[in-house]
């Protein structure tokens, strides 16, 4: 009889850390595919049609607010392209999703309302995201996105109680400190030279608040909806926002963005695009993933190593380093991650207080 | 009956879960494949992982498990069995299940 309780037990943690380690492994995955969606990001600035479209804004608008207009486009074509991503996934994943899928859009009240929300603040996080890409660099907006997980874990335990353990505080405190040597460091030579990339600065920190703000909201739809439905609806609610209000709205102010729009069709253009929405959409899918066995706070940390992966990916594909500064921030957000990560697990089947 | 099935599932699991009693997995897992006409090792999974996330969520709590050595639901892993918290029923009152019977 004691020998079978002892057994259940070890059976019991067994499970619990199976459960745990699916989480992280979900988290390290997204990572990956985060990381690596700043390849596709970066390289699509300098193909056509953005490129001319950025010549021809500028002529009349001036650089930045060219810059701007561009990155809007693009990021409108990657919600886009990940709409189509996750249909595929959710495709692949057998019919039962693409029921779920349709069941969860139409329970909008109780359900989707809260995906329809998370898609505001994946939409400015994303948008910020490229202005950083486009105004400063890959290498800046990768790591200056690394701020996310503070907000989050604020977010998630302001709101709905979730637990931060005083590890992961000091694991918040030392992604903090990175952050402050990320803007430092960039700012400290532009001011030297005299021009500031403002926009890019507020990008950066665009991306952080409110992918932070995004996790939280979705932890709190993902107690009712599967991922996969949940994170599809996000998609579409982004693509609805930008190609139904935004590109409209500044077609009618007289920028040319159906021109631009549709003159994408390239096949390098295309390809790029596409590469884009898979990494991009495919983090988000393994990030959703992680929430519910790992909990919001540590989902965020461990997919917070996607800014090393961007670092490395950048160097190793296009050859740019970045400066120490970005390099020193991005190790010690990384390492406030791994303090997240590695926390003793026991006794935490529920990560929620009732 | 046919218009339960309309519902996402988690919402109709917790909805099941809001009689206050305990509920073993593999129960739910049945109770679910019919009304929703699902079939198969793979959709049992995609359900008992509902349950799983359900239950990490704070929704059910996990109060009592044993070794499935029959093949119940998988044979020499453990079987679940939960019970609706506090947290799922303010869920299922406010937010969602029951709300559009």
């Amino acid at each position: 009889m004691v020998d079978n309780v002892i057994s259940l037990n070890e059976i019991r943690a067994k499970e619990l850390s199976r459960k745990f380690k699916y989480g992280y492994m979900w988290a390290l995955f997204c990572a990956v595919f985060w990381g690596i969606w700043y390849l596709p990001g970066t390289a699509i600035w300098v193909l056509n049609p953005f490129d001319e479209m950025f010549a021809a804004i500028a002529a009349t608008n001036g650089d930045s607010l060219s810059l701007v207009i561009v990155a809007v486009l693009i990021t409108a074509l990657n919600a886009l392209t990940c709409v189509i991503a996750l249909l595929l996934w959710n495709a692949v994943l057998g019919k039962h999703k693409l029921k779920e899928l349709k069941r969860t859009i139409f329970d909008f009240r109780k359900c989707s309302k809260w995906f329809f929300l998370a898609g505001i603040c994946g939409m400015t996080a994303v948008f910020g995201s490229y202005l950083a890409m486009g105004f400063i660099g890959a290498a800046f907006s990768a790591v200056a996105g690394l701020l996310y997980p503070v907000v989050g874990s604020t977010v998630a335990r302001l709101w709905y109680g979730e637990r931060v353990s005083r590890r992961a505080a000091a694991g918040i405190i030392i992604i903090v400190f990175g952050g402050i040597s990320i803007y430092a460091g960039g700012l400290v030579s532009e001011l030297a030279t005299g021009s500031v990339q403002w926009f890019g600065y507020l990008g950066g920190l665009m991306a952080a608040a409110f992918w932070g703000i995004e996790g939280a909201i979705a932890g709190k739809g993902l107690d009712l909806a599967e991922p996969d439905s949940a994170l599809t609806i996000r998609f579409i609610a982004e693509a609805g926002y930008w190609w139904l209000i935004v590109i409209p709205a500044l077609t009618l102010l007289g920028f040319p963005m159906m021109t631009y729009a549709l003159s994408i069709f390239e096949p390098l253009v295309l390809v790029v695009l596409m590469f884009a929405g898979i990494t991009f959409g495919f983090c988000y899918v393994t990030w959703y993933k992680s929430f519910p066995l790992i909990g919001v706070g540590r989902g965020q940390g461990i997919g917070n190593l996607y800014g090393l992966c961007a670092v490395v990916f950048v160097f190793l594909f296009f050859g740019t380093s970045p400066g120490w500064a970005i390099i020193i921030g991005g190790v010690l957000c990384v390492t406030g991650g791994m303090l997240m990560f590695t926390e003793n697990t026991d006794g935490i089947s529920s990560l929620r207080g009732e | 009956m046919s218009k339960m099935g309309e519902r996402p599932l988690k919402i109709r699991i917790l909805g099941i879960f809001n009689d206050g009693k305990p509920h073993w997995n593999y129960e739910i897992v049945e109770i679910i494949s019919k009304e929703y006409k699902m079939s198969g090792s793979y959709e049992s999974s995609l359900i008992n992982f509902d349950l799983v996330e359900l239950a990490s969520g704070g929704m059910i709590s996990d109060v009592e498990q044993k070794m499935d050595t029959e093949g119940i639901y998988k044979k020499n892993f453990l079987l679940h069995k939960y019970v609706i918290t506090n947290l799922g029923k303010e869920k299922t009152a406010g937010a969602c299940a029951l709300g559009r019977n």
